[in-house]
This record gives C-alpha cells, sequence and structure tokens, in this order.
C-alpha cells in the first residue's frame, strides 16, 4: 500500500502483538532488507506481513522474529505445515475445524517472516489445492481469512508462482462479495491485487472471472483500510496497457462520484491509491476523461498538490493532471471558466512541485508545464509571468538530464505560438524568447546541443534556431557566438545523424557564413 | 545583420509547441513508478512508535467480548465492529435451508433455486435453462448444473475442480437414516452427485448439503425457502422441513422461526 513510510501496511496496526524488541529487530532488518530491494524494484505485488484481521496472534509470534533463519529449515517447516494442512483438510468430526485453522495458521506464519518467503517449497508440497479447498463457501471466517493471507503472499512472489494461484481466483473473488465479512473481503482483494499486478494476461483472467465490480463496490465506504486495499488492487487491476479494464470500471455504477469523493476528502493513504486509478483512467479512458473532468477533478487534483506533502500521493496526483492537461486542451479551458484563481493555482501549484527536492516531481511538473504552454497565448503569459519562470530557468542550468530537457521543452514553448493547420514557420514571441534568453538560458540549451541524447540534441538546435531568427537587432548570433554554439553545433558536421547534421549545418551556413562579422 | 541566403531553409524543424502525451507504460514514467514501489515496499517491516503503544492496549482489551445475541450462535466478538461483521455474514446471506452461508446475494440466491426450490427443478425437467452463469454480468444461463459448470471453465477459466454445490460428508448414522427415506430420484437428479452416498459431518456449521439435495427430491406443499434465517445452525436441525419428511423426528427444532417469503 502506498504509505509515507509511517504508517503501515496494515489495515489495524495494533492486530499483531509484537514487543519493542521484536520492533527494533524488524527496523534492522529493513535496513538489510533495503540493500536486495533492487530486485524487487518492478514489483507490483505486497507482501503480507500482518494480516488484515490479525485475530489471534500470541506472544509466540515474538520469539518467531527469524531473522537469520536458514532458508532450507523454513523450507522443510513449510512442507511439514502443507502435509499438516492435508491432514486436517481430510479430517473430519469434531475438532476438524479447528485443526485446520491451526494448519493454515502455520503455514500462513512460515509465509509473512521473510522478505523471501518459502513460496516454491509450499507450492511443491501441493498447498495450493489444499487452500482452495478452505475457502470453499460456508468456511468460518477465521478460515478463510488464514487461507486468502496464504495465497496473498504466495501471489506475491515471481511469476509462476503467481500464476499459480488460478485455480483459487474464483473462490476470492467470490468471496469479495458484499455478505463477507471486511476482513476477509479485504484479504482476498489483497491476493487479488497481487495477482492482477503480475502481468496483462493474469488480468485479462481476472476480468473474465468478473473480478471488477465486486472491487469497484468496495471503494464505496468512506474509509477503513479495505477501501485502500481494494483501491490498490483495483488500480493493478485496470493498469493496462489495454484498456477495456478501465473502460469497465468508468461504466460501474457511482464510480466516478465515489472516486472525486475520495479525492476531495480521504485520508492521504486512501487518495493515493484512489489517484492511481485516476491515472489509468485518464490515461486509457476518454469516457473516463470526460466525466472526470466534468465532476471537477482538477480542481481536486490542484488543492491536493497544494496541501499534501506526501510523496506517494504527490506524484500519481501529478501524473493525473498531467494526462488530463496532455488529453485535453479544453480542460484547460474549463479550468479558465472556473476562474481565474484556480488556474494561476494550477501554475502554482506546479512551481511547488518544481521546489521539491524529489526528482520526479521536478520532471513530471516540468512536463505538465510543457503542455500548458503548448497551449494559448494567454497561459503562455500566464506562465511567463509567473513564480514559475525563475524556477525554470535555474532548473535549466542545474538540474539532472531529464528534467532539463523536460524544462527545456516549458521554454521554447512559452517562445512560439502554437502553429495552427499548416504554417510553414511558427512566430516566435519575441517578448518571451528576449526575457528567457536574458535570464540566461541559453547556455543550458547549447548544452543540450552537446548531450549524446538525439532529442535533446534536436531541442537545443531548435531553440538555436529561435534565438539567432527572432531575438532582435541581430543579436542571436553574437549570443549564441558568444556561449559557444558556433563550436557545439560545428561537432555535428560529421555526426551520424543525417537529421542533426543538417540541422546543425544549415545554420552554421545561414547564420554565420562567410558574411558573418564583416558588418561590424 | 542581414543574411544573404534566402529563407527557403526546407526541411528545417522549426520549434512547433506540441502537446505531448504519454501512455501509462512510457518509460517517460519509469521513475515516478520505481518511486510507488520502493515506498510501498518499505512499510511492510517497520513498526513505529504509536503501533506499538498500541498493541499494549489491545492486549488489554482482548478480554472484553460481546457474545452475539443470535439464539444458537456461540460467536464472542472482540468489539461492536465485530460485531456488525459477524452479523453481516453470518446471520444475513445464510441459507435458512441447509445453513450454508455466501458472500452474496446473488449466489445464495443461486443457491436456494437450485438446491431447495422443486419449482425450479421441475422448470429444469421441462428443459428450460435454468442454471445461472456464476460471473456477474454474463447472463447466460444452462440446462443443466454440468452445462453451467463446463460454461465456467471454458469460457471464465474456472478450474476443473471448482464445485459450486459441495458435497460433504454425512456420518454413519445420518447416512443410515437417508437410505431408509430414500425416495426414487427424478430424471433431472441424474446431473447432480449421488445424494445418499455421502455422510454429513454433523458438527460442521455448514453441511448439510447430502440430506438437502435429498430433501429436494421430494415434493413439498410450501414453495420457496426463506432468504433470511435468524440462528445459527450447526447441522443439528433445520429450521424449514418440508412436511413430507416430517416423520422423521427433528433433532433440534428451532427456537426463532425462520422468516418466509
Amino acid at each position: 500500500m502506498a504509505d509515507d513510510g509511517s504508517a503501515s501496511n496494515r489495515r489495524d496496526p495494533i492486530k499483531s502483538s509484537v514487543g519493542n524488541v521484536a520492533g527494533q529487530r524488524r527496523r534492522q532488518q529493513a535496513v538489510t532488507v533495503a540493500k536486495e530491494r533492487r530486485e524487487l524494484l518492478v514489483r507490483a505485488k505486497r507482501l503480507c506481513r500482518v494480516g488484515t484481521n490479525g485475530g489471534d496472534e500470541d506472544a509466540r509470534v515474538e520469539n518467531e522474529m527469524m531473522i537469520d533463519e536458514e532458508q532450507p529449515v523454513l523450507e522443510a517447516q513449510t512442507v511439514k505445515a502443507v502435509e499438516e494442512l492435508k491432514s486436517a483438510v481430510q479430517s473430519q468430526g469434531k475438532g476438524a475445524m479447528q485443526k485446520r485453522v491451526t494448519a493454515l495458521r502455520e503455514l500462513r506464519r512460515l509465509l509473512s517472516k521473510s522478505e523471501f518467503p518459502p513460496i516454491d517449497a509450499a507450492l511443491s508440497a501441493g498447498a495450493v489445492p489444499l487452500l482452495v479447498q478452505c475457502l470453499s463457501f460456508g468456511s468460518p471466517d477465521e478460515q478463510l481469512l488464514e487461507s486468502a493471507w496464504c495465497l496473498t503472499n504466495i501471489a506475491a512472489g515471481k511469476p509462476e508462482e503467481t500464476k499459480a494461484l488460478l485455480p483459487a481466483l474464483p473462490l476470492l473473488i467470490a468471496h469479495l462479495g458484499e455478505k463477507s465479512s471486511a476482513p476477509v473481503a479485504e484479504q482476498c482483494a489483497w491476493a487479488i491485487g497481487n495477482v492482477a499486478g503480475e502481468g496483462e494476461e493474469l488480468r485479462n483472467v481476472l476480468l473474465s472471472q468478473g473480478a471488477l465490480p465486486p472491487l469497484a463496490r468496495m471503494i464505496f465506504p468512506d474509509k477503513g483500510s479495505t477501501v485502500r486495499t481494494a483501491a490498490w488492487a483495483l488500480s493493478n487491476l485496470i493498469k493496462g496497457p489495454e484498456s477495456k479494464a478501465a473502460a469497465q470500471l468508468v461504466r460501474a455504477d457511482g464510480i466516478v462520484d465515489a472516486i472525486l469523493r475520495h479525492l476531495k476528502k480521504t485520508d492521504e493513504e486512501i487518495a493515493t491509491e484512489i489517484a492511481w486509478i485516476v491515472v489509468y483512467l485518464s490515461a486509457l479512458s476518454d469516457i473516463a476523461t470526460s466525466m472526470l473532468l466534468k465532476g471537477g477533478i482538477l480542481q481536486l487534483l490542484v488543492e491536493r498538490l497544494a496541501t499534501s506533502n506526501s510523496l506517494q500521493l504527490l506524484i500519481p496526483v501529478l501524473r493525473s493532471l498531467g494526462n488530463f492537461v496532455s488529453v485535453d486542451p479544453k480542460a484547460m479551458l474549463t479550468i479558465l471558466v472556473g476562474g481565474q484563481n484556480t488556474e494561476e493555482n494550477v501554475i502554482n501549484v506546479l512551481a511547488k512541485c518544481l521546489r521539491s527536492e524529489h526528482r520526479v516531481l521536478k520532471k513530471e511538473a516540468a512536463w505538465v508545464l510543457s503542455n500548458i504552454a503548448a497551449g494559448s497565448i494567454e497561459h503562455k503569459r500566464m506562465i511567463h509571468s509567473s513564480e514559475a519562470m525563475p524556477l525554470l530557468l535555474r532548473l535549466l542550468s542545474t538540474s539532472p538530464f531529464d528534467i532539463k530537457k523536460e524544462v527545456a521543452y516549458v521554454l521554447g514553448n512559452l517562445c512560439v505560438e502554437s502553429a495552427e493547420g499548416g504554417d510553414a514557420r511558427p512566430r516566435i514571441i519575441q517578448e518571451h524568447l528576449v526575457s528567457i534568453v536574458s535570464g540566461g538560458c541559453l547556455r543550458g540549451f547549447i548544452d543540450l546541443v552537446r548531450s549524446p541524447d538525439i532529442e535533446a540534441a534536436r531541442l537545443g538546435l531548435q531553440f538555436i534556431e529561435l534565438v539567432l531568427r527572432g531575438m532582435p537587432n541581430g543579436e542571436g548570433s553574437k549570443l549564441v557566438e558568444g556561449e559557444d554554439g558556433i563550436d557545439a553545433m560545428e561537432r555535428f558536421q560529421f555526426h551520424e545523424n543525417e537529421e542533426l547534421r543538417v540541422m546543425a549545418n544549415s545554420l552554421v551556413d545561414k547564420y554565420f557564413g562567410e558574411d558573418y562579422g564583416i558588418d561590424e | 545583420m542581414a543574411m544573404g541566403m534566402a529563407v527557403g531553409e526546407l526541411g528545417f524543424p522549426y520549434w512547433n509547441p506540441l502537446r505531448r502525451r504519454f501512455p501509462p507504460d512510457s518509460p517517460f514514467f519509469a521513475s515516478g513508478n520505481v518511486e510507488r514501489e520502493l515506498l510501498a515496499k518499505q512499510v511492510a517491516l517497520d513498526f513505529t512508535e504509536d503501533e506499538i503503544t498500541n498493541l499494549q492496549t489491545i492486549v488489554e482489551t482482548e478480554s472484553r467480548r460481546i457474545s452475539c445475541p443470535i439464539v444458537g450462535c456461540p460467536e464472542r466478538l472482540k468489539s461492536l465492529d465485530n460485531f456488525e461483521d459477524h452479523y453481516k455474514t453470518r446471520h444475513t446471506a445464510s441459507c435458512s435451508v441447509c445453513s450454508r452461508v455466501y458472500p452474496t446475494s446473488r449466489l445464495l440466491s443461486i443457491h436456494i433455486s437450485e438446491a431447495h426450490d422443486s419449482f425450479f427443478q421441475a422448470k429444469v425437467a421441462r428443459g428450460y435453462d435454468m442454471y445461472e452463469c456464476l460471473v456477474e454480468g454474463c447472463g447466460l444461463k444452462f440446462k443443466s448444473y454440468k452445462a453451467r459448470h463446463r460454461h465456467l471453465i471454458d469460457k471464465h477459466k474456472f478450474p476443473t475442480t471448482f464445485e459450486f454445490f459441495k458435497r460433504t460428508q454425512l456420518s454413519k448414522k445420518r447416512r443410515e437414516k437417508l437410505q431408509r427415506q430414500r425416495v426414487p430420484k427424478l430424471k433431472h437428479e441424474e446431473d447432480k452427485e449421488e445424494a445418499s452416498s455421502d455422510a454429513m459431518e454433523v458438527e460442521d456449521k455448514a453441511s448439510l448439503d447430502g440430506l438437502v439435495s435429498a430433501l429436494s427430491t421430494l415434493t413439498t406443499s410450501d414453495t420457496t425457502p426463506s432468504n433470511v434465517s435468524f440462528g445459527r445452525r450447526h447441522g443439528r436441525g433445520l429450521t424449514f422441513v418440508p412436511r413430507s419428511v416430517h416423520r422423521e423426528k427433528p433433532t433440534n427444532s428451532s427456537s426463532t422461526p425462520g422468516s418466509k417469503t
């Protein structure tokens, strides 16, 4: 689940009776695990360490905090636990139910201890069919919960391990029903979320088995950890790149209202998951985009950006804003209609992101600004006269390459009118060009020309052309020369990329030809 | 400074402001996505100070529990929230005939029709498509349990081991009792598994399938069983017993009558 690091993954942080010592050990382990994190980077799946309902965790858990447990020992214990479960499932008569729950619990503990649970051992021992049996309708909640928990953590493993959950999916989906107890439904949603996070193939299976409608219903309540887990699972389910899941979601009755409601009021943890849902909806469904815009989502996104400091929340909110702006030029107009304050707020809020220390926020905020700057003259003027300008100029000189490129787009877009139809040469807005150049951006663009990235070099050359063409009194050439621009361009003389070679050469020929310097 | 050359720089790609849009899986967003995963993973192992203190409080409240007021239900819940949950699960979506509990009203009503409704069986016998697909939104119906089962597997990729209507084991005693009361099965019963060979686990909370399916072959003068039942049954008795079976002594007549629709 998305958190800003302070709250936990668990719905009810209370549920596991782990004392102070264990807490410390876990912190140490967190540090060790951080180093192993690299291989887990792209995982969209989440291990369930403490379940949604906690239940009757006893103090034994504390003693079982094995940090240095040998993997083989763990695996052997797992195999044993699965065998216990097998016999428990087959047994009947008095005490059979308790036996099952105990066996499940043991297996679940083994699967929740370390960052690398013995999933393979459990699978080879035949855990999944047994766990599926334990999910049958009418089973006691504890049994359902433990079984779903085991399945959750199995699904958090490697792709083939996640796929092993296929037989369990129909029952997991069924237990999302409105009559299931909340912790059970939530744990099932968690397992399903892990499966959905694996890949498109599994997502399609889940969709065809009807996973989406019950999950969508689970996000209607105002709060609760169930809402958060379900929203996270939903975001995994619709992330695409195929758009059909997103299209199906937007058809769910009341879903747009629920999303807007959550974005407006809910705590940051739930809002984060909802924001990711908005990211995918805005990227994949035109219908969703227009419904959300009509519902006033831009204002809500702006408010979140303005008030939150949680990186986890800011990223998807910013990206949603970017998606809306990039898709619908009229979206910007709707803000205009809403009142000029809103528009300034958008730009101010983006400026706040530019000021952030987080690389992602800076880069994506610049991207959003570049799209706004590709709009009308009014929008360009608004950005140009805002507090974002000095930030952008500074970032062009100082920031890492990927941010620099986005900033370049903003600045260049500010200086040129957006061409209507097939204009041969879009017109330069001299006022902006002059002010930006005198702000000292030329050096940054010439640096881009020198970079190995083709797109960046192209941008740099294009901007140089603007300067050469658009600066008054022909000052452009001198300025470019002053910043070693000629040198940078001449490097392309024999460059392997033909387009860049031609561009650079034509500029040099035109503006620094034989006549250059003669008229002084 | 006049440039001698003509403006005909054909092919120079002038700066043209364009909106740039990226699909959600574009590498452009990769670094942002990584942040999401990193921050999410980190959380799984940490407890904050607050949570540890909270842990201690909860241990104290452990002993105070609420007994479920529904007659016959032995549950003791930790809190009002838990009780609400429990009530929702156990006392609102359970079948009044056989106690089975379902996670949605829809599945419950499908179960009731298929397992306890002789009218349903009558329609099946006449060849109507009565068995609904279990996946919400599919809408298809089938003439037999098996056909629907096949559809679930073929169309919706359910695993072959999935069984909506599961048999459970009756105890030997029950089995013998059933044998004595067996009524010849109707034709459509062939699709369902053998009822009489199953034993029933009496203490299991929801396991009257065997008895029930035998019962459903009997004619009843009452119609649809109710959707709502009060009282948790533990396999020891029936709140609703079709009249024709009354010659068997009910082991536990329910203390609260289920409401009938």
